[in-house]
C-alpha cells in the first residue's frame, strides 16, 4: 500500500473514534459522561482485536476487545448489518457490571468488516446500592443486572421488550434509557464513518490499512522495548477496606522486546467488592503502558503482543464467579493501574534515552462518592462526585507533578464545576481547594490533589444519602521514585454538627477543622448527609520524586506561600527554613545537615 | 552491563556495580537487590511528616533506603511490618 492512502486511512480512523466521543457526549446527560468522561470509544477488527484505540478509560480498551469476541463466539451465524448487543458481565469482559459495553458490528456490501464499542458507567445497574459501585454487595448477584451478551438493536431496530426489561430493574430508568441511547448513536457514527470510508478505498484496501496499522504498532513497540533496558522492577499496593487489607504485588520483568507483568503473590480474591477479574486486570495493566511506552503509537492489538501477563486465578486480580466486583474499577484494577506506572517509571528512570519520561505515579486512588436521594426540585438523583476524576500528576524526573492533573489511566479525565453539582443536587460546597501536603514529597514535589466538604442545602428530605467505596484512607498508593515520598493518602470525615445549634461556618479558610462538629471517619458503606453535618474529601495527590533535601528552597517557600505545603513540612521533610517569608539560608542548610546526620545513625539493613 | 549506567535517578552503574548517585558509594552487583547494601530505616507513616500522613491508623510504615556514604535518600517504600523489600534490578547482559 502507498504511504498517503496507509496515513489517509489511519488519520480518518483517528477522526471516527473521536466523532463518536463527541456524540457519546451530546447525547448523553449524565454528569459522570459528560463532565468527568468516564466513557471510552474504539474500534476493532472483523475478529474482534483492537485496530483503533480510542481516549477516555484505557483500561477499557482491551476489555471491549474481549467483549467484541465474546459476541462473535456467543452469535456466531446470527450477526447481522444494524444490530447492536449489550454486554456487561464482568466475568465475560466487563469490568464491572454498570461500565455497560454496547458493540457493533459494521458491515461493507454485506460482510463483517469491523466493530465499533462504547462503554458509559450508566446511572444505575439495579445493584444492592444505588450508582452501580455496591459495598454492601457480597456476591455478583447483588450487583445489579448482568448480561454475558444481548441483542439490544436488531438490523436497526430497538427491541423495545429487551430494553424494558433492563430498564425494570435499575433505577433512574429514564437517565438509563439516555445512557443506552447515547451509546446506540455513537456507534451508530463509527459505523456509518466507517462504511463511508470503505466506500471511498474499498473494504479490501482499508482492511489491508488496517492489517499493517496493527504490524506497525507491533513493530514499533518491540524496537522501543529493545530500547529499554533488561530488569526486573517490582512494585506493591495496599488496599484497605473496613480494616481488611488487602495487597496487590507486580513483578515487571523486560527481556529484549517483551514485557511480562507477574500478579504472583497477591492475595486471595477479597469477600469485598474491589476485586477484579482477569480481563479486567489486563486492562488495567495496559492503561497506563499505552500512554508511557506507546504516547506515538497507534493503540491496537500489535502494541499486545509483547506482552504477557500472568495473574493467579482466585486472586484479588482474577478473581472467580461470583465474588463481588463492582468497586473494581477504583478497587483491584486501579491498583493495577498504579503497580504497572509505577514498574514501567523505574524502567524508564534506568534508560538513558527515556528518563525524563519517568514519572511516580499519579492519582492513585479514586473514592466513589455516589450522592442519592430526592433533590431541591422534588426528582430523584444519583450521581458520582466527579472530584474522584480530577487527580493529581505524579512528579517527573525534571518537574514537579501537576496540581489537580487527572490520572493516567484516563487523559481526558475532568471534574464538573461546583455549581453543576449544586444545581442537581440539594447540597452547598463549604469549599474545594488544593489540599497542603498532599502531593509526595521529593526533589520534584508530587502534584497537590484536592479537598472539599459539602453541606445539604434546601433538601425536601433534610439532606441526601451516600454511597461510598473509599478504600485509601490507610495506605498512600501514589508511590514515589527514587527518594520521592508517596502522595498523601485520602480522607473521608463526617463531621457532625454540634448539638448547640452552632452553625456550621461557610468558609474555606481553615479547612476541616474549622468546620463545627465532631469527626468520625468513613469509608465503605452508605451514610446520610443530613441538617447541619458535613462531608469531608480529601485526595490523593501524585508521588514526588528524588530526595526532598535537595529541592531548591526557593521552591518550598513558593509551595508555603501558595498554601501547597505547610510550614511543618517545609522544615521536618524538606529542610527548609523560612522565616518572614524568606528563605533562610543558613538556618535551612544546618537544617539539612542535621538530617543528613541522623539519616546515617540509621541502622544498616543487613 | 555494558551501555547501561544507572538503576534510578539515585542509583547509578559504574562497572556492573550499582552506585549512589550522588557519591559513588558501592552498593554491590547491579544484578543483585541494592538495598542490602543501603541503610534502612522505618518509621510509621504518622511520623513521616506534616498532618497529611497521619491516618490516624497504626501499621503502616515508611520505609526509607539511605546511601551509607552521603546519607542520600535513595528509595522510599510504603509498607507493611515484615512485607519483603521491593527489589529492582537489572539484567546483566553479555
Amino acid at each position: 500500500m502507498d504511504p498517503m492512502t496507509f496515513s489517509i486511512i489511519r488519520h480518518r480512523l483517528f477522526r471516527i473514534v473521536d466523532e463518536a466521543v463527541i456524540t457519546l457526549k451530546h447525547v448523553s446527560g449524565s454528569a459522570i459522561t459528560n463532565e468527568g468522561h468516564d466513557l471510552m470509544v474504539s474500534l476493532y477488527r472483523a475478529d474482534g482485536t483492537l485496530l483503533m484505540g480510542g481516549v477516555g478509560f484505557l483500561h477499557h480498551l482491551t476489555s471491549a476487545a474481549e467483549a467484541c469476541k465474546s459476541i462473535i463466539r456467543r452469535f456466531e451465524g446470527d450477526i447481522h448489518e444494524g444490530d447492536i448487543f449489550l454486554l456487561n458481565d464482568p466475568y465475560t469482559a466487563a469490568l464491572h457490571t454498570s461500565d455497560i459495553y454496547l458493540v457493533s458490528p459494521i458491515h461493507h456490501e454485506g460482510r463483517l468488516v469491523a466493530w465499533s464499542a462504547c462503554f458509559v458507567h450508566v446511572y444505575d445497574i439495579g445493584a444492592v446500592n444505588p450508582g452501580g459501585f455496591a459495598p454492601q454487595a457480597p456476591d455478583i448477584y447483588t450487583e445489579g443486572f448482568s448480561s454475558p451478551g444481548i441483542r439490544l438493536v436488531a438490523g436497526g431496530e430497538m427491541r423495545q421488550d429487551v430494553l424494558d426489561t433492563i430498564l425494570n430493574m435499575v433505577r433512574s430508568p429514564e437517565m438509563v434509557t439516555l445512557d443506552l441511547r447515547s451509546m446506540i448513536a455513537c456507534n451508530n457514527v463509527a459505523r456509518d464513518r466507517m462504511q463511508s470510508l470503505m466506500t471511498k478505498y474499498g473494504a479490501k484496501e482499508v482492511d489491508g490499512a488496517c492489517a499493517e496499522l496493527v504490524n506497525q504498532s507491533e513493530d514499533l513497540f518491540r524496537a522501543r522495548l529493545r530500547e529499554l533496558p533488561d530488569g526486573q522492577w517490582q512494585s506493591r499496593q495496599y488496599l484497605d477496606v473496613n480494616g481488611d487489607t488487602a495487597r496487590v504485588n507486580l513483578t515487571m520483568t523486560k527481556k529484549d522486546d517483551r514485557l511480562i507483568f507477574d500478579f504472583s503473590g497477591s492475595d486471595p480474591q477479597s469477600p469485598y467488592s474491589i476485586n477484579c477479574t482477569k480481563w479486567a486486570s489486563l486492562g488495567g495493566l495496559f492503561a497506563p503502558l499505552f500512554p508511557l511506552l506507546c504516547y506515538d503509537i497507534t493503540w491496537n492489538e500489535g502494541v499486545l503482543r509483547p506482552v504477557e501477563m500472568i495473574a493467579p486465578e482466585g486472586s484479588i486480580v482474577n478473581c472467580t464467579r461470583p465474588a463481588p466486583v463492582s468497586v473494581a474499577t477504583v478497587g483491584a484494577i486501579q491498583s493495577v493501574n498504579n503497580a504497572a506506572c509505577s514498574t514501567i517509571g523505574k524502567m524508564l528512570g534506568a534508560s538513558e534515552k527515556y528518563r525524563n519520561q519517568s514519572t511516580a505515579v499519579w492519582h492513585a486512588n479514586h473514592f466513589a462518592i455516589f450522592k442519592f436521594g430526592r433533590n431541591q426540585k422534588g426528582g430523584d438523583s444519583i450521581g458520582i462526585l466527579t472530584e474522584t476524576f480530577a487527580g493529581a500528576g505524579g512528579a517527573r524526573s525534571f518537574a514537579d507533578g501537576v496540581e489537580i492533573g487527572g490520572e493516567i489511566p484516563n487523559p481526558i479525565s475532568r471534574m464538573a464545576n461546583v455549581e453543576t453539582v449544586e444545581a442537581a443536587f440539594p447540597v452547598r460546597y463549604l469549599f474545594r481547594r488544593r489540599a497542603p501536603d498532599s502531593g509526595g514529597p521529593g526533589e520534584y514535589r508530587g502534584g497537590t490533589g484536592g479537598e472539599l466538604a459539602l453541606v445539604p442545602h434546601k433538601a425536601p428530605d433534610g439532606g441526601i444519602n451516600y454511597v461510598i467505596s473509599g478504600k485509601g484512607s490507610r495506605h498512600p498508593m501514589s508511590e514515589g521514585l527514587a527518594g520521592g515520598y508517596p502522595g498523601a493518602p485520602n480522607s473521608y470525615v463526617w463531621v457532625k454538627a454540634p448539638e448547640d445549634g452552632a452553625n456550621t461556618p461557610v468558609t474555606a479558610a481553615g479547612g476541616l477543622d474549622a468546620i463545627s462538629g465532631t469527626q468520625e471517619r468513613v469509608s465503605w458503606g452508605v451514610y446520610p448527609l443530613m441538617g447541619r453535618d458535613a462531608l469531608y474529601v480529601r485526595w490523593n495527590g501524585g508521588g514526588g520524586h528524588g530526595d526532598p533535601i535537595v529541592r531548591d528552597p526557593e521552591a518550598v517557600r513558593r509551595d508555603v506561600a501558595a498554601g501547597l505545603v505547610t510550614l511543618q513540612s517545609a522544615g521536618d521533610i524538606y529542610g527548609v527554613a523560612l522565616r518572614d517569608g524568606a528563605v533562610d539560608e543558613t538556618e535551612t542548610m544546618a537544617k539539612r545537615k542535621s538530617i543528613r546526620s541522623a539519616r546515617l545513625q540509621q541502622e544498616a539493613s543487613e | 552491563m555494558s551501555g547501561q549506567d544507572r538503576i534510578s535517578a539515585s542509583v547509578a552503574v559504574k562497572e556492573g556495580q550499582a552506585v549512589c548517585a550522588a557519591c559513588g558509594h558501592d552498593l554491590g552487583p547491579a544484578t543483585k537487590p541494592w538495598k542490602d547494601h543501603a541503610h534502612r530505616r522505618e518509621i510509621p507513616l504518622a511520623l513521616a511528616g506534616g498532618q497529611a500522613y497521619d491516618t490516624g491508623h497504626e501499621g503502616v510504615l515508611l520505609r526509607h533506603f539511605y546511601c551509607p556514604g552521603c546519607a542520600a535518600l535513595l528509595d522510599t517504600e510504603t509498607a507493611m511490618a515484615g512485607d519483603p523489600a521491593l527489589d529492582d534490578i537489572l539484567a546483566a547482559r553479555g
